[in-house]
């Protein structure tokens, strides 16, 4: 298993544009030709797609509710929020994306972005034309494949928090949900660090600010997980998993 | 660890005995700049909001009003005998507060409120009752055992009363400056404090239910000498403090100006210095007393040795504590925060201070943030000086280093001290040893980026190791 703790944004990271032959490690689509070995050809017409665009710093802006929609974008590194703010000026947080996670897919029904999306940490991303990436996949089943599995997690993803359940479950499904997603990523499963602030894993999960300190608390003094600001480390991994199980269904 | 093992090696003090800083912070105070001012302490207060467990606050109030001046004094103060200006600094400061409490969360609960100065208690019991419900108004105090509300007290200017009307109002802890009972030295420093004055005050906090008692001593003072600081350590030792910290005088003129009020000719030389400090550390560990790092001494069954015992000591401006880590913020002329990995410091002079407030400014005048390596060394002499050893595989696993490769000059630069004895440099860790447990604050100076070692200024900023 990988030690690397998340984010780990060394000068590699941001070097690593990849080939023809070998997309960045954290790519979006690296699954597309891993499952479907695609040729060479198939490869290189997906790579003159991508364009690399970043940094982006904290507290920047990477689209904005209502601006024409062109590309979708994965992330490379970093962290990106997806949000709106409602008619009476609260904020509603659709959720966070790690590298390797594709953001834009809600405009794909229609010319504008539905929500906005804010850089928590330095952020890379890897931007795709719609239009473009449309018309290939018509022509690379694997790459079509891959869009719809991320439509489909996306949209899985948004209901998790749905149902009727307790701080702690929700706490624990974000953690373990959290921790499976970066450790698919190649990063450290049990040490990362929390990039978005308590204000938005509270507004997410839908839980008083003091709540999601207070499960914390208690869960880092059950000794199943221990907080140094934002650094988080998972001992009991199994315990948080038994707490999540029922959200996450498995 | 063993906290009482401490070896005094005469010719190995003298030879280490160079100027350093003390590292309540690092990086030290010099390295703040005036770019970091109000808009980046409220940033620096945004961000530590967003922790998922927000720190705990420790609050400062500096008190900077003495009626007398000691002229040994190196901090920050103002001399009068106008109890008027308390008043006028007391609306400033509530000024302040309500200021500042609104950059932090209101579930973010207060471990620590300490009073420093200058001398507080310029301030009359009210007064400072007055600023505790202030504070307890814009904040949330905790209510677990270990939260303290703490007070330097100058016994000539405090009685049995006030110390009862103190502890009714919350006040828990209290350091007494004492310094030395020699009358010789109390005449040549401005200082004339008896014993009486001194016990009555220690006995009305044990009465009245503070959790500890601290003595403040100096050695290195003018006309100091063994049989006098002897007699004193003997009468301290009576006295049960909790808590001991003896202070090396440091004659500091060009930037200390009330010691140039100070007879210079009448200092001790270095060698009788380091006989009062040997003399110091044999009385009171001979009294039970438990050596806990560069000036402190505590009884075994005090929080602070509990807590090195524990590991898990901790250093601020305020000293050693036994909270762990949390956000400082510093409230009145001079003081310092500490707020995520920031410092940030108020203006020194009063002028400036009321001036930013009468505007309606958080009145920050200088800071920094910290970068990565910053924190990293912060860490590391952290750890130095509270359990007098460097945790090499802890370091490198928090921080992501290889501690050979990232510190090779740092060690380096220790490999003299560890042929001297001060250190032993083992694989898994870097320990001081008992020879070298005086001397933590040259084994820090190895790992200070900004002690460039060949740029020695002439008039030196930091007083001496011994």
């Amino acid at each position: 298993m990988s030690d690397v703790a998340f984010p780990r944004l060394d000068t590699r990271v941001l070097a690593d544009d990849g080939n023809e032959l070998r997309f960045c490690s954290t790519c979006a689509f690296s699954q597309a030709c891993l499952d479907q070995g695609m040729d060479k050809a198939a490869l290189g017409e997906l790579h003159v797609l991508v364009e690399h665009v970043g940094p982006f710093r904290a507290g920047d802006h990477i689209f904005r509710e209502g601006d024409p929609f062109e590309a979708i974008a994965a992330v490379r590194a970093g962290t990106v929020k997806t949000y709106v703010v409602d008619r009476d000026g609260h904020e509603h947080v659709h959720g966070f994306h790690l590298p390797g996670e594709v953001i834009g897919l809600n405009a794909i029904d229609g010319d504008r972005y539905p929500c906005n999306a804010i850089a928590l940490d330095t952020v890379m991303l890897c931007r795709f034309s719609f239009p473009k990436i449309s018309v290939l996949a018509t022509r690379l089943p694997g790459l079509q494949r891959q869009l719809f599995r991320l439509l489909s997690r996306d949209i899985g993803r948004a209901a998790l928090l749905a149902g009727d359940w307790s701080a702690d479950q929700r706490m624990a499904a974000f953690l373990v949900g959290i921790s499976r997603r970066l450790a698919a990523r190649g990063f450290s499963a049990t040490r990362f660090q929390l990039t978005m602030p308590r204000t938005d894993i509270a507004n997410y999960l839908r839980l008083a600010p003091e709540t999601v300190s207070r499960v914390l608390r208690r869960l880092q003094e059950d000794g199943i997980l221990s907080v140094e600001r934002r650094e988080l480390e998972l001992l009991q991994p199994d315990r948080l998993e038994a707490l999540a199980a029922p959200i996450l269904r498995d | 660890m063993e906290p009482q093992s401490i070896a005094f090696d005469a010719e190995l003090l003298r030879r280490y005995d160079q100027p350093g800083p003390r590292y309540t912070s690092y990086p030290t105070a010099p390295q703040f700049h005036t770019g970091f001012g109000e808009r980046e302490l409220r940033e620096v207060a945004a961000a530590s909001n967003g922790d998922p467990i927000p720190r705990r606050l420790s609050l400062y109030v500096h008190v900077p009003f003495c009626e007398s001046p000691c002229f040994y004094c190196g901090c920050n103060r103002i001399i009068t005998r106008d109890k008027a200006r308390g008043d006028a600094y007391l609306a400033r400061l509530y000024r302040e507060i309500a200021l500042a409490a609104p950059l932090f969360d209101r579930d973010r609960e207060v471990i620590q409120l300490h009073f420093g100065g200058g001398t507080p208690n310029f301030l009359s019991p009210a007064q400072l009752g007055e600023v505790v419900d202030t504070l307890r108004g814009h904040f949330r105090f905790s209510d677990a055992a270990d939260r303290d509300i703490s007070i330097e007290l100058d016994p000539r200017f405090v009685d049995a009363d006030d110390i009862t009307a103190l502890g009714s109002i919350g006040f828990n802890r209290a350091s007494f400056g004492v310094q030395d009972f020699d009358p010789d030295v109390q005449r040549a420093v401005n200082r004339i404090q008896s014993v009486e004055q001194t016990r009555t005050v220690v006995d009305a906090c044990r009465a009245g239910g503070f959790r500890s008692v601290n003595v403040d001593l100096i050695y290195g003072l003018p006309n100091q000498n063994p049989a006098g600081f002897a007699r004193t350590l003997d009468i301290v030792a009576d006295m049960r403090p909790d808590r001991v910290a003896v202070y090396g005088y440091a004659h500091m003129p060009h930037l200390f100006k009330p010691q140039k009020q100070l007879d210079a000719s009448l200092l001790p030389s270095p060698d009788m210095r380091l006989a009062l400090l040997q003399l110091a550390i044999e009385r009171l560990t001979a009294a039970g007393c438990l050596y806990i790092g560069m000036d402190h001494f505590a009884l075994p069954d005090d929080e602070l040795a509990l807590a090195q015992a524990r590991g898990s000591l901790h250093r601020n401006f305020m000293g050693y504590t036994t909270h762990a880590e949390s956000d400082l913020l510093g409230l009145g002329v001079s003081a310092i925060s500490h707020i995520g990995d920031s410092f940030s410091q108020n203006p020194r002079d009063l002028p400036s201070w009321q001036a930013a407030l009468d505007e309606g400014r958080l009145p920050v005048f200088r800071g920094m943030r910290m970068d990565a390596d910053d924190v990293l060394r912060a860490d590391l002499i952290q750890a130095l000086m509270c359990s007098a050893e460097i945790p090499v595989r802890a370091l490198e696993r928090r921080h992501a280093v290889v501690f050979a490769d990232y510190f090779a000059e740092a060690l380096a630069r220790l490999r003299p001290l560890a042929d001297d004895g001060l250190v032993r440099i083992e694989s898994d860790r870097i320990v001081a040893s008992s020879r070298g447990r005086l001397l933590l604050r040259n084994i820090a100076m190895c790992f200070d980026r900004y002690l460039a070692p060949t740029a020695e200024p002439s008039a030196p900023r930091f007083s001496r190791a011994i």
